[in-house]
């Protein structure tokens, strides 16, 4: 009961300092928590940003799916194939440090500012992480698991599908949270960027028009955004690799 | 028949020095023969078993089944690691069932025929566990039911009872030679139990260290089928345990244990 209530807990008492701290400042940009959520309504009961959180979503989704997609095959091929592996992970490092964001200006100059730079930048941000995750997945399965599965005649494409991926799944999957969550992260910067339609697109037009409450309202409902699809993945990956979960270690005592 | 022909194998070291893991290796192993290959670690023994398993090419040599060069593995050869190397999001069903399924067996035989064999290693009522709910030697007979399920012609271990404790190591044991007295499929078994050797085997191969090189094979002569408590008072027994043990201490070598 008490476990169950705590998060939420949390959130209040963050809303009461919050309401506290601006009440004690009194400054016009920073609203109180009680005028930032009576903001949220208006803002989802509107038609262009319903629209707006539609767009951004769909990029998000599309972007991220796409990652998963091509970066999970290149990652567990890397972590199994030496050759891949030493061909790719230059080309890794050299993307790896830097900001995805930061490449928007060049990916806006080559491919303007619509829905393909956009969800291209949300697919650089998650692809690395889930390279990383899936390779090192990959790389991490046991040597004679592929021996067993070889000996009952499983072909090496046979072997990489139904051993080396389910066998690297939690890692993988793992490498997709984070994924996520750096897809949020990405479809807001690449609309504070390039603004143009979405929910950062919204966030930042009212920052310039000085409705700070509209602001706030917003960090909320992104931020709830994340949290909504962190743990609606979560559950997921839960049931996924159920047989890889702590709780389920506990041996029995029978030989 | 497994047929072994002049077989070495060369190791690079991670200092890029070549090793000579094996050394000229012959041997033959009949038709439903319990073979134990026994040495110290590090004398090449598991090397040996995964050249036979085809998991591992020999630097020179060839190993042959009913004639035929062994050039990978195949469900004619089927291994029990000492790892277990169960596939941990298969139930103890599924993971039996796994290499019936791989040769297009239908859902319903397959089933049936691995949850008989999960009874025969003993852990009926255990079919849906996860590989992570059980303890090393469930999870050992596990692997062992999987590979039996596919009828191997061969049975390769390595160490399989390497990682277990005393007690269930002997449980294993006994349930292992119970269950290679009905059928007498052809056993290769690598040990570096001298007891565990003798106990088994038909033919117990020595191998010395460093290159692996056979030292001796001596031949248990003892009747089946066997059981343990008569076989420990057995002087017979007794005799090819100390005169093998006394062997590996002449030859220098520091002993079996790892």
């Amino acid at each position: 009961m008490m476990r169950r209530a705590a998060p939420f807990l949390a959130c209040l008492g963050l809303l009461v300092i919050w309401q506290l701290a601006s009440l004690a400042l009194n400054s016009d940009s920073f609203p109180t928590a009680l005028e930032a959520i009576r903001a949220i309504p208006t803002i989802l009961g509107d038609k262009d940003s319903l629209v707006n959180f539609g767009a951004s979503l769909r990029r998000m989704a599309i972007g991220f799916a796409v990652a998963v997609a091509v970066s999970m095959p290149l990652g567990l091929l890397m972590g199994r194939s030496r050759v891949v592996a030493s061909f790719f992970n230059p080309l890794l490092m050299v993307v790896y440090p830097v900001p995805k964001a930061a490449l928007m200006p060049i990916i806006m100059l080559w491919l303007g500012v619509g829905d393909l730079a956009k969800t291209l930048v949300i697919f650089l941000g998650v692809s690395l992480p889930v390279i990383y995750h899936s390779f090192e997945g990959a790389k991490a399965v046991e040597e004679k698991m592929l021996w067993s599965g070889a000996a009952m005649g499983l072909s090496a494409a046979q072997r990489m599908v139904r051993i080396v991926l389910p066998a690297a799944l939690p890692e993988i999957l793992t490498g997709c949270r984070t994924g996520l969550v750096l897809a949020l992260i990405t479809m807001i910067t690449s609309e504070m960027i390039a603004r143009q339609s979405g929910a950062g697109n919204i966030l930042f037009n009212a920052l310039d028009m000085g409705q700070y409450d509209t602001v706030f309202a917003m960090i909320i409902i992104v931020g709830a955004m994340g949290i909504c699809l962190d743990a609606l993945f979560e559950r997921m990956r839960a049931r996924l690799v159920r047989w890889s979960e702590p709780q389920f270690d506990i041996p029995l005592s029978f030989s | 028949m497994i047929e072994i022909d002049h077989v070495s194998q060369v190791f690079q070291t991670s200092a890029r020095q070549d090793h000579l893991a094996l050394s000229d290796i012959s041997l033959t192993v009949a038709d439903g023969a319990f073979v134990s290959i026994l040495g110290p670690s590090g004398c090449g023994k598991s090397t040996l078993l995964y050249i036979v398993g085809g998991f591992v090419q020999p630097t020179s040599g060839a190993a042959k089944m009913k004639g035929q060069t062994i050039k990978g593995p195949g469900p004619d050869r089927g291994p029990v690691f000492q790892e277990f190397a169960l596939f941990p999001w298969k139930s103890v069903l599924g993971n039996v069932m796994y290499g019936l399924r791989q040769q297009c067996m239908k859902y319903a035989e397959a089933e049936a025929q691995s949850r008989a064999l999960i009874e025969m290693v003993g852990l009926k009522g255990f079919e849906n566990f996860y590989p992570k709910e059980l303890s090393g030697g469930m999870k050992q007979r596990v692997a062992l039911a999987r590979t039996l399920a596919y009828h191997p012609e061969v049975l390769l271990m390595d160490e399989p009872f390497g990682a277990l404790d005393a007690h269930t190591r002997t449980r294993l044991q006994n349930d292992l030679l119970n269950i290679w007295e009905r059928d007498r499929k052809t056993v290769l078994f690598v040990t570096h139990s001298v007891e565990e050797a003798v106990f088994l085997s038909d033919k117990v191969v020595m191998m010395t260290r460093s290159p692996g090189r056979i030292r001796q094979i001596v031949d248990i002569d003892l009747p089946r089928p066997r059981r343990r408590t008569e076989l420990l008072l057995d002087p017979r027994y007794q005799q090819y345990v100390v005169a093998i043990e006394r062997m590996f201490d002449d030859s220098g070598e520091d002993g079996l244990q790892p």
